[in-house]
């Protein structure tokens, strides 16, 4: 256009959409429930190291019973850093967990999964995950691994190590892992030094996030925080996830489901910030609603959007990075309600800037593990980024040129501007828009039977970029000391 | 308790795409587009207003100077109040950022709920869509959910609003072929609501016209402005544009152009008569560049709607949204999923009067199973945008340290009082545990759907209109007909 | 003059605690045989409640409420009868198995259990082997539930049945076992003798051993 050569002053544009959910004021006063809670009430802590940590720290400890002097958790909070740089296996620096940069990924231990080829609910076994692992690392709206289902076919004890192993041979993606103890800890951290080339290497430049859960209200196993401390000891940064509900494990109303779970969350913060300075610390939530006809934790409510953007506008406000739940659904079939209640989650966490976004392959309130449902997020997930990239307004967007050109009653298809602009559109892969006689002709497919052909064919024939031998026979020879280790426990 | 001071809550969600500078920036685009490019016109009436008002008009071009935009802006009310035409109860109020939720008009076909099948759409599939309208509480105002097409096809507009009005007491959105349709329409109306007067202080019903794509206002459309105004009654005036296809594949030219052509109605509506009630209305979207289907469930339409709310908002017109809706072809994941993008984004964004729920096939099929399902998602968007209430009795910070450590609250009064209001409970939406979920059937959400959607066609009745008001209804019909037949 | 059960039954269903409470006062005033208070005003009000439950219409919470308002009326009457003629659907020991600290689920198992009329002796969280055997040996239980969360802590539940079995209690008693990852196959796999998906259902299930 020949406008004139004008600066604009005093403009500011949205980049992107803008939600919040809470304002400033409120995040304020959400924390300071939870400092008072801290302060006040304290917490159950099981653990005798986590004890003395706290102890040492300034904590006042009374038997198993802890209560933390706000100041103690205010230094915590701003010792903790604002960002974490995850890397994929390659090394490459890929998730930036800082600002409201967001990442989805599939979730982890359901005690069933969903056979993608036979369509059977059964106990999840080591090839499983193997398949997942290879999905994960196909789909390109999935940042990075989480197992899929806690792995049924191996020493019990070391379900975790197998699932670990079976991830890093089929996707070079960054991981999110949980172990059952120390012992566990250690061994995932060994395998992964291995991939990084060294400890150093692995702490520089982390690819994997280890995870741990306490269980509210207030209470912390031996296992959920002793890994938060072997986080810090071992500088790998953690996600510390309280699973919170309201009317359950927290009060009815949301404000107070959110100060459970902000001071469950503070709880591991402070333990890992007395251990180490400074160490990588991501504040988890899964945090929901009970259902009180069924007494399920439900997955696919709207208040587990709501109490998520809730706790990430909290985060926020503290400068933590966190870890969010979307794409997941009470359904137990695919179908509509999966469809209706995964999207609704993941656009809402998406536009409430949470970093990372798990569960995107949970179905029937967490108990199963779908591949079909992450391959169905994956699409999703597309829609929503297009939607998070929000609209450009200059001159080159509004066309004014374009628009006098064409004139009433033309049309846009020839111009040269279409041309340039319409590859911007979202192109959907799984989404259906032929016309209902060509959809027909194609066999009437329903979204589910396309989706189950997509993630059949990434299981059948996606090759993931391979490991050394070398780098395969280490992490086997670790998996073969824990599996001895076990054995001689028992 | 303490005293807070300086405290600033966020009593809801807070959402917008567009900062206000870029709105202006759009208004402004738009305004040049009037003024240089301009629109036609095919009503002569609607130019010689235009004419009049100060437009630039060389034969069916006109061209609209910024001012007499401004003017109309200025005068339009900013709020439109729409009642139950049973109750009187002024129900649906268009103003700031309150969504209502409705179905959509003129589809070709609808799914019978009892074979499956698509076929085309009836007076009898009207009036069992408005039923179930009438029944789901989530559901604020109707439009017919199908063409009539088993009546003489000149005057099926009659035939449909009287299924319409008869089988819901709910605010209607009404088509019509043309402004005599409109004219026999609103003769029903009148004598529903007990006068010309009545209807205009209480109106139940808004009339619908839509401009064609780009920049052209044909006769019927035009028309229907001026008549709208003449009679002082709400009108909807809503383009369908789609990026690539009839504006450019930008988004904010999107926005552009589409605001101009609502606009230019505007400015039809208000050089008629100042002050008319107007509904801005808008279905921006893409054309798919595969299939070239006009899409109802594209991430760009949700963009768009939500841009096209913070325009409205910036403008304060009330607006006509849409959402709800679906390009599948049948009522699967993939509806779920679009459904629940665009009721979430049009519930946090606030247009007013948010049309199109239950359309699947990109808008060429309704579903009522689909419209049931939606009334779940529209009571789940309606929980996220109450927001979260942060007080000393949500908070609750005494009951935490009295249940302590590894305790529950499912004893607690303070649950008990809360938990109904805090937490919203679907209807069809399962959170069985997966034994009871096959005790019950195995049912996916659409075979629930299936069965509340015939359990209110079997069992439910809207409140009648009395049996007088019927029978001149039926007269206008009949009249109609009877006129055609000559 | 009415003898109070019909609106004593009401006020159950609508968990009104001082209702209650001033009606069964009334009730006993009146001279009402306390065991008919029990059995006609307090019992019925709850199994319409369970009932009520199991199909949808009643929320946990209004539940609890209803079961609350019934421990107030069966405090006042408790006194007045020998402790053996307290009516009891049957003692069940219940608790959280070794290494797992997550009791909600165990702990409204055992609500919905009281509100069915049952004992219920809770052993609390991280209970092993040891603690369910003592817990046998003391109170005699007609029914002992063992509830877990995780996959790790649910393989502790197979031990205390070996241990019943070793110190020949098993014939003794039925065990029923419940949470997130058990399902009835692992229930047939441990012998044990059923699994409950729900708190609802965990009372039908022990109505159904103890018959």
């Amino acid at each position: 256009m020949s406008k004139s050569q004008y600066v604009r002053a005093n403009y500011q544009v949205n980049a992107t959409p803008q939600l919040k959910m809470l304002s400033d004021d409120q995040c304020e006063s959400i924390l300071n429930g939870a400092l008072e809670v801290l302060e006040r009430t304290g917490a159950e802590i099981h653990s005798q190291e986590a004890l003395d940590v706290f102890k040492k720290g300034g904590c006042w400890v009374d038997g198993n019973m802890v209560r933390f002097p706000s100041h103690i958790v205010e230094w915590a909070i701003r010792n903790a850093p604002s960002r974490i740089v995850i890397s994929n296996q390659k090394g490459e620096r890929t998730l930036f967990l800082e600002g409201q940069n967001v990442y989805y990924g599939p979730g982890p231990t359901n005690t069933y999964t969903i056979d993608p080829f036979t369509g059977e609910r059964r106990r999840p076994r080591k090839a499983d995950t193997v398949r997942a692992a290879k999905v994960i690392d196909a789909l390109p709206n999935i940042s990075y691994a989480m197992d899929c289902g806690t792995v049924m076919d191996v020493t019990p004890t070391l379900s975790d190590v197998h699932a670990f192993q079976a991830m890093l041979e089929n996707t070079n993606k960054p991981i999110i892992h949980w172990g059952f103890g120390i012992d566990q800890y250690q061994d995932i951290i060994d395998m992964a030094a291995v991939v990084a080339g060294g400890l150093e290497a692995l702490q520089q430049n982390p690819f994997i996030l280890l995870y741990s859960e306490s269980s509210p209200p207030l209470r912390h196993s031996v296992e959920a925080i002793d890994k938060a401390i072997f986080a810090a000891k071992n500088n790998i940064p953690i996600v510390y996830t309280p699973c919170t509900f309201a009317g359950g494990v927290a009060p009815a109303t949301m404000a107070a489901t959110l100060v459970i779970a902000v001071a469950d969350s503070l709880v591991g913060l402070v333990a890992g910030q007395l251990v180490r300075k400074g160490s990588g610390f991501v504040m988890g939530g899964l945090i929901s609603t009970m259902d009180m006809a069924s007494t399920i934790l439900s997955y696919g409510a709207a208040e587990l959007s709501l109490l998520s953007a809730g706790l990430t506008a909290v985060a926020r406000y503290m400068k933590i990075p966190m870890f969010s739940t979307g794409g997941c659904t009470d359904s137990k079939v695919i179908d509509t309600q999966m469809g209706l209640e995964a999207a609704f989650s993941i656009l809402i966490a998406g536009l409430s800037g949470a970093n990372l976004i798990h569960d995107c392959s949970y179905m029937e309130y967490g108990a199963t593990s779908s591949l079909e449902l992450m391959t169905m997020d994956d699409e999703i997930i597309g829609m929503v980024k297009r939607i998070l990239q929000g609209v450009e307004v200059d001159d080159e967007h509004l066309a004014l040129d374009v628009i006098n050109k064409v004139g009433p009653g033309g049309h846009y298809l020839a111009e040269d501007h279409t041309m340039k602009h319409f590859w911007g559109f979202w192109a959907p892969t799984l989404i259906n828009r032929l016309r209902y006689d060509g959809w027909k002709a194609e066999g009437s497919k329903p979204m589910a039977q396309r989706v189950k052909e997509k993630t059949q064919d990434i299981i059948n024939n996606h090759k993931p970029e391979p490991k050394s031998e070398s780098v395969l026979a280490e992490i086997q020879a670790i998996v073969d000391r824990a599996e001895a280790r076990e054995a001689n426990k028992r | 308790m303490p005293v807070k001071s300086n405290y600033a809550e966020n009593a809801s969600p807070m959402f917008r795409i567009l900062s206000p500078r870029q709105c202006e920036e759009i208004l402004l685009a738009a305004q040049e587009v009037l003024e240089r490019t301009g629109v036609t016109v095919y009503d002569e009436e609607a130019r010689d207003t235009l004419k009049k008002a100060g437009c630039w008009v060389d034969d069916i071009l006109v061209r609209i100077p910024s001012a007499v935009v401004d003017r109309a802006l200025r005068s339009v009310p900013k709020r439109v109040t729409l009642c139950n035409s049973r109750t009187g109860s002024r129900d649906v109020r268009l103003e700031g950022y309150n969504a209502y939720f409705g179905t959509g008009s003129d589809t070709p076909f609808t799914i019978d709920p009892y074979t499956g099948k698509r076929q085309r759409s009836t007076k009898q599939s009207v009036s069992n869509a408005c039923k179930v309208i009438d029944a789901l509480e989530n559901l604020d105002f109707v439009m017919s959910l199908g063409i009539v097409q088993d009546v003489p096809l000149l005057i099926s507009d009659r035939h449909q609003f009287e299924a319409q009005v008869l089988n819901t007491g709910k605010p209607i959105v009404t088509t019509a072929h043309d402004i005599y349709g409109f004219a026999d329409i609103i003769e029903m109306c009148e004598i529903i609501a007990g006068g010309e007067e009545e209807l205009r202080r209480n109106p139940f019903m808004t009339l619908y016209a839509e401009p064609i794509s780009p920049l052209q206002h044909a006769w019927e459309a035009a028309s229907k402005l001026i008549l709208a105004a003449k009679k002082g009654l709400p009108v909807v005036y809503t383009p369908c544009v789609m990026a690539g296809g009839t504006v450019p594949a930008t988004m904010a030219g999107v926005l552009t152009q589409g605001l101009a052509e609502s606009l230019s109605g505007l400015v039809i509506n208000q050089s008629t008569r100042e002050g008319s009630p107007f509904i801005m209305g808008g279905v921006f979207t893409i054309m798919d560049m595969a299939t070239t289907i006009f899409s109802y469930g594209s991430p760009e339409f949700n963009l768009l709607m939500s841009c096209l709310a913070d325009l409205a908002h910036y403008l304060k017109i009330p607006m006509f949204g849409t959402a709800g809706c679906s390009d599948s072809n049948l009522v699967d994941e993939q509806a779920g999923i679009e459904g629940a993008l665009s009721i979430a984004m049009t519930a946090l964004s606030g247009p007013n009067l948010n049309h199109d729920v239950g359309y699947i096939e990109y808008g060429s099929t309704s579903s009522l199973e689909f419209l049931t399902i939606n009334n779940d998602v529209i009571g789940m968007a309606r929980r996220l945008v109450r927001g979260i209430q942060v007080n000393d009795e949500t908070l609750a910070l005494d009951l935490i340290h009295k249940i302590g450590p590894g305790g529950h609250f499912l004893c607690e009064d303070h649950t008990m009082k809360h938990f109904k209001t805090e937490t919203y409970y679907p209807n069809l939406i399962d959170r069985q545990r997966y034994e009871s979920w096959v005790e019950t059937g195995s049912k996916t959400l659409f075979e629930r759907a299936n069965e509340k959607v015939k359990d209110i066609i079997e069992n439910y009745e809207p409140d009648p209109l009395p049996k007088d008001i019927q029978q001149k209804i039926r007269g206008i019909v009949e009249r109609s007909e009877q006129k055609i037949a000559k | 003059m009415s003898n109070y059960y019909e609106e004593l039954t009401q006020s159950i269903i609508s968990g009104q605690l001082d209702r209650v409470k001033s009606l069964t006062q009334q009730a006993i005033g009146a001279g009402n045989n306390p065991i008919d208070i029990i059995n006609q005003g307090l019992i019925p009000g709850m199994s319409v409640v369970g009932a009520r439950f199991k199909v949808g219409k009643m929320y946990v919470p209004e539940v609890l409420m209803s079961a609350r308002a019934m421990d107030a009326g069966m405090q006042l009457v408790k006194p007045l009868i020998l402790s053996e003629d307290i009516p009891s659907a049957g003692k069940i020991v219940i608790g959280t198995v070794k290494g797992d600290l997550h009791d909600i689920g165990k702990n409204l198992v055992s609500m919905m259990l009281e509100s069915a009329g049952y004992t219920v002796i809770n052993v609390g969280v991280d209970a092993g082997p040891e603690k369910f055997l003592q817990a046998v040996k003391e109170h005699q239980p007609g029914v002992i539930g063992m509830s877990a969360l995780l996959t790790t802590t649910m393989l502790s539940m197979k031990d205390t049945i070996e241990l019943l079995k070793e110190e020949g209690l098993r014939d003794k008693v039925k065990v029923i076992i419940g949470g997130a990852p058990i399902s009835q196959d692992f229930a047939d796999e441990i012998g044990a003798d059923g699994f409950a998906p729900d708190a609802g259902s965990a009372a039908d299930l022990c109505k159904k051993l103890l018959a």
